[in-house]
This record gives C-alpha cells, structure tokens and sequence, in this order.
C-alpha cells in the first residue's frame, strides 16, 4: 500500500512526482492539456485530483480517455484572478496532484509561494500559464511545446488517430540541461515517451 | 448524556496546583487545552495559542498534553458509569457520551438515573465534572459546557442551540464565512432555508445547518460486509505492553483496511479484549469525524493500557476484536490503493474551496450520450449524488464525431474564419495570422431537429501546424467546437 500511494508514476511515460511542479508552456492546439491529463492518470488511481479550470474550457471526456475515473477527477472553475491564488493554495493543501490553469497577470511571488506549499504538502502541481511563459525556478521541469504534428486525416477521409509532439524541457528536473523530447499520443492510451531527440539549442549539451 | 471534565488534561501529578499551568496540545502550533483557575485569572483561554498564554503567565507552568495517561485515568470514571448504563462512548479523554433512554425506567425516572450518574462520576473522578442532557450528543456536549455543579438538562435541543455561538461548530474557516455574513448564533444559522444553505456552503454548510438545527450527524448505514469486525486471537497471552502496542496497530490497521475496500468510514468502534481468565473488556470509541486508523491505533493502545493497568487483565490478552459500530453513509467509496486519511483531507481541501467559490464552481462529470461534446457531459456539484445521465452513453448516436475526444470546449462555439476552396478548408485564421490547412477529415453531418427549426450542420477536424480544431459549419460560418489541446 505505501508504494502505491508513493508511485504517482508510471514507469515509462512522463511523470509527476510528489511536491515537485511541472510547467506545461504553448499555446492551446499543441497538446500540453491532454499531456498533463495523462500525468494525473497515476495519481488518480490513488485519490482525487484537481483541475483548476480559469477558463471555463476543459473538456473531462478528454480525462476519461486519459486515464482518470469520473469518480476522481473535480473540475474547479475559478477565472477570478484575484481569488485564484486563495483557491490554488487551499486546493493544494489536500490534493495530491493538481492541473491549474495560470490566469494572466498573476504575480511571480504567488507562483513561488504556490511551489512552495506544493512542496510543503508534497502534492505534485502542473502549471499552465494562459499568457506566457512561467518565471525561471518555479517549475521542477518546464516543457514547452515546440510542434504538433497529426495523423490519421486524409483530405476529408479518415480522422484524427494520433499525434506527435516536440517538447523542449528543462529545469533541475532534467539536470539543468535542456532537452528536446519527442512524445506520442494515440488518444486510446497514455502519452508516451519514444525519444529523446539529441538536438538542443546551439552552446548548450546535448542530453 | 455527556459528562466532561474541562480540566481533566490537567489532573496528572506534574501539575502544580499552587501556581499558574495550562496544558497544550501537540500540534506544530500548540494550543491551550486546558488551564487551571489561576491562569484563568491572568486571562488564558482555551484555544489560546501557547506563546501567546505563557506571557500571560509568567512563572506558570506548561505541560504537553499526554492522552494516554489521561485515557487510564478515565478509565475509572467511563466504568463507573458503565455499571449503571451499558454503551458509554468514550470521545476523548475527559469526555464521554451514554445513551440514557433505554435505562429511565429502570431506575425509577429521569431524575433519578441523572442522580445516580452524576454520584459514580464524583465517586469515580472527584468533583469537577459536568453533566449535560440532551436530545442528540452535540446538545449533549454543549449543555455539559453550560452545566456547573448540577447537570444541566435540555428539554428542546434547537432552542437550546439557538442561542449558542456559532464558534461552536469547530470549523474555523466555515464560521469565520458565517460571521462575516452577520451569522453569529446556531440560531441564525438554524433559520436560514436549508437548501439556501447548501445551495451556498455545499455539504459543509449542510452539515452545520443540521447541527444547529439539533439533528445531529445522522448514521446511514450503507451495504455492508455480515461482519464488519475484525479478530485476533493470541496462542500466547499478549503480557509485554509493547505486544500490546503492536497488536493495536496491527489490528486498527486490518479493520481500516477492510473497511476501505468497503467503501466504509467509522464513526464508532468497540474495542473488546479477552483475558486469559476468561474476562472480557469492552469500550466503544466515538469520534465526531470519522475515524483514521493513526487515531483509531491510538484509541485502541489506551484502552488496552488502561485495562491493564487498571483492573488488569488477568494472564494477559488472548483474544483482541475490534467492531464498527456507527457506519457512516458519508464516506465515499474507497478504492483498495486509497488512504482513508488522505480522502478526508482531500475533501476536505475540496469543501473550502466550495465554501470559497460556491458550490456551483466545484463539479464533476459523468459520461452520456450525445452528438457534441457539450452533449455528453452530465455536470453535477461535487458532493451531491450524481444524477441519473439524460441519454444513454452506450446507443449509437448518428451524427457525432469519433475520437478522440478534444481536451477543451468552448462553452459556446467560437468563431473561426476559414477560407474554403472548392468544399476544401484550405486556411484558418488563429490569432492573428493565416495557417495553411495541413490536413482535414469530415464533414459528419449532425442533423437537426427539424421540428424545432434547427439547421444541420458539418463536423470537420482540422489540422494546421498550430495544431488540430474540431469545427462546425452552419449558415456558411465555421465555428470552433473544440480544440484538440
């Protein structure tokens, strides 16, 4: 029993620990959305989990697919930016695993104090930023989604059947290094990892 | 009927009783649990954080609260009152609760019952105690805080609770809401619409309306196992108390975990040891909130170290069992990898975010059928039952596109300028730019009620290099239906 409430990862995919954040960066079309539904598949088998929805937008058939039971999965729906750091906060005093949408404008220091009580609780927190980018150090590891590419569509045959997505990482999560990682999504099952691509930016290691 | 005694942390023999002590809980922020009069005097409260009393008295003494010697030493005062009336609940340390009911008529009438109770109690502990009578255990404990000398009896429990502060309720963040409402009494609590209430407070709000309206947390038994307990039987008496200690662990945690795979959370378990002699020893443990197995081990270890230091158990334990006696409806069910200690919290985490936003802002879904994904979520509040689905998920729904699922939805349709050449989407615009269309499927035709005059429309999936739309065309305009994020 104690593994299982320690294991919020399952072994080869993208993972979420516990009290470490994880930035998710883009824009909506790239797939980071369905990418942090799969990371709270493994912590919702063990309780629930938390979406803090600012924009009023996410769709729980998306979870479901991904992974995470009805029975687990609460939607908190919350745009006002200025309470938001309130509910934040109190979400991640009980909640093991927590998806929340950033709303723009909210300060770098509650960021902070959020990772902060995230680690404190030793509950994992994925941050999403509406507009922009996350400042340098709240995130463990910070993926930016770099490009998208699907399949199945076939000039108005077919339909949608999976994805590939360009992510770039860092952060200390991975060593301070910055990495390009490839990951696949067919929809029916988890996001997986199928490479680790060596490209990096130009004056960095490679990883 | 309740009895406490406020000052039983206290009544241990390092408290001196010549100058200022108060005695604090062991919480990361200690607490004042209890003081003696000349703290009083100097103005500590119960409450009161440690730093903040210590300056008040200075000179005083503090001590850390110690339960388990506390539980021994009420051992003598819980079996004092179970001679005269069997299934005495220990809440705490200093605080019991029995149901009077069934024996007023064997002793003659209330008066007299409450009497003779009252007498073993000062027999058993000394003066110091208080006494309460009420309708239901919440009343009860209220009115044993009212009592001084002479138990004090409630006749109607809603008008007693009516003029009670709603500090009462114990739920700090709650009633600091309620008060800055200018709710300042269970009264004012108790008057308000119920469904307002829930409506407002979620099921946090429910359950201190019922409170206050002195109903009491109600037990619903839900399905359970024939035989929810658990046993333990020693072929060699247990003697050593670190056997003891083991064996309570042990055992709390076989019935938490048995009670998990049930979907079952404790409010009350009896405690029930077998001596060597052949003695048995039982005592039921109550808790407000339900139990966790840290508290319920705990429970159990000091009822087990009372007895044997008490009365003693004659040749040492040889059988242990551990029964549910109240088995709460509230608890959710529990998944065999759950932590019943970490569900509570979570909803209790979930519960101040609903008393912070309104209940209409915490939700879950389930699935059902439909043509759009608008259609085939069935929303509800969290912590309210959810609702039987309008449409079945499993029928064959003409009209809708395959998966996956997109990830968001707009909760309208948002519009999205599309040039289209030859029935052919060839680019969209996204913010502020034209993306080519890189690929496309569809159209799936959704028809429209036609009887209520709506239009038919096309589904497409949409790929660009920004990523994939699911679109609607209508009347010549393409709207954003959902994004594939």
């Amino acid at each position: 029993m104690e593994n299982a409430r320690n294991a919020l990862s399952l072994p080869g995919h993208l993972t979420l620990e516990p009290g470490k954040v994880v930035g998710l960066v883009g824009p909506p079309g790239l797939g980071l959305t369905r990418i942090g539904l799969s990371m709270l598949a493994g912590p919702a088998q063990v309780g629930p989990v938390v979406y803090l929805d600012v924009r009023g937008w996410v769709n729980p058939l998306a979870a479901w697919e991904a992974g995470i039971s009805p029975e687990q999965l609460v939607i908190v729906r919350c745009s006002d930016r200025l309470l938001w750091p309130k509910v934040a906060a109190a979400v991640l005093e009980g909640i093991r695993a927590v998806y929340a949408e950033v709303p723009t404008g909210v300060r770098e220091s509650v960021l902070r104090r959020l990772a902060a009580l995230a680690r404190s609780r030793r509950s994992a927190l994925l941050l999403r930023p509406l507009g922009g980018d996350l400042p340098t150090g709240v995130a463990y590891v910070r993926f930016q989604g770099r490009e998208v590419a699907w399949e199945g569509p076939d000039v108005g045959h077919g339909r949608l059947v999976g994805r590939r997505l360009v992510l770039e990482a860092s952060g200390k999560g991975v060593s301070g290094i910055e990495r390009v990682i490839e990951v696949e999504d067919d929809g029916a099952d988890v996001v997986r990892m199928v490479s680790r691509l060596a490209a990096a930016p130009a004056g960095r290691a490679a990883g | 009927m309740c009895v406490w005694f406020p000052d039983w942390p206290l009544r241990r023999p390092d408290a001196p009783p010549d100058r200022a002590c108060l005695v604090v809980d062991g919480s990361a922020t200690p607490r004042v649990v209890a003081f003696n009069q000349y703290a009083g005097e100097a103005g500590v409260r119960l409450g009161m954080r440690r730093p903040e009393a210590e300056v008040l008295c200075p000179g005083g003494t503090t001590l850390e609260q110690d339960y388990a010697t506390e539980s021994l030493v009420f051992e003598s005062v819980a079996g004092a009152v179970e001679e005269l009336v069997p299934r005495v609940e220990v809440a705490d340390p200093g605080l019991l609760f029995v149901p009077i009911d069934g024996a007023i008529r064997y002793y003659g009438g209330e008066p007299a019952l409450i009497d003779n109770l009252a007498r073993a109690v000062r027999e058993a502990a000394g003066a110091g105690g208080r006494i309460g009578v009420a309708g239901g255990p919440f009343a009860a404990r209220w009115a044993a805080a009212s009592a001084g000398a002479e138990p004090y009896i409630v006749d109607d429990d809603r008008q007693f609770l009516a003029s009670l502060d709603i500090d009462v309720l114990g739920k700090e963040e709650l009633v600091a809401t309620f008060r800055w409402l200018g709710i300042g009494t269970l009264g004012a609590l108790a008057s308000l619409p119920r469904p307002a209430v829930l409506s407002r407070f979620g099921q946090a709000g429910l359950h201190a309306h019922r409170l206050a309206s002195g109903e009491d947390r109600r037990p619903e038994p839900r399905a359970i196992p024939d035989d929810p307990s658990v046993t333990e039987h020693f072929e060699e008496p247990l003697v050593l108390l670190e056997q003891v200690g083991f064996a309570a662990r042990a055992l709390s945690h076989r019935l938490m975990e048995a009670m998990g795979e049930s979907g079952i959370a404790p409010h009350r378990v009896e405690v029930s040891a077998r001596a060597a002699d052949g003695t048995a020893r039982t005592r039921v443990w109550r808790s407000a909130d339900s139990f966790t197995e840290k508290a319920l081990a705990e429970r159990v270890w000091w009822q087990l170290r009372a007895w044997n230091e008490s009365a003693g158990i004659p040749g040492g334990i040889v059988q242990l069992r551990l029964a549910p006696a109240d088995l709460s409806g509230e608890g959710r069910q529990l998944t065999l990898l759950e932590d019943v200690a970490a569900r509570i919290e979570a909803e209790r985490a979930v519960a101040r975010v609903q008393a912070l936003l309104g209940p209409d802002a915490v939700l879950e879904g389930r699935s059902q059928g439909g043509r759009d994904p608008i259609e085939q979520v069935r929303w509800h509040r969290w912590g309210d039952d959810p609702p039987a689905v309008e449409r079945d998920p499993r029928a064959p729904w003409p009209g809708s596109t395959p998966g996956p699922s997109p990830a968001l939805v707009p909760p309208e349709p948002q519009l999205l300028e599309v040039e289209w050449d030859g029935g052919m989407p060839s680019r969209v615009r996204l913010r502020s730019r034209w993306e080519p269309v890189l690929n496309w499927a569809g159209p799936w035709r959704k028809l429209g009620r036609w009887w209520r005059g709506e239009p038919h429309v096309d589904r497409y999936q949409i790929v660009t290099s920004a990523g994939a739309l699911l679109c609607e065309l209508r009347h010549g305009q393409t709207f954003v239906i959902g994004v594939y994020d």
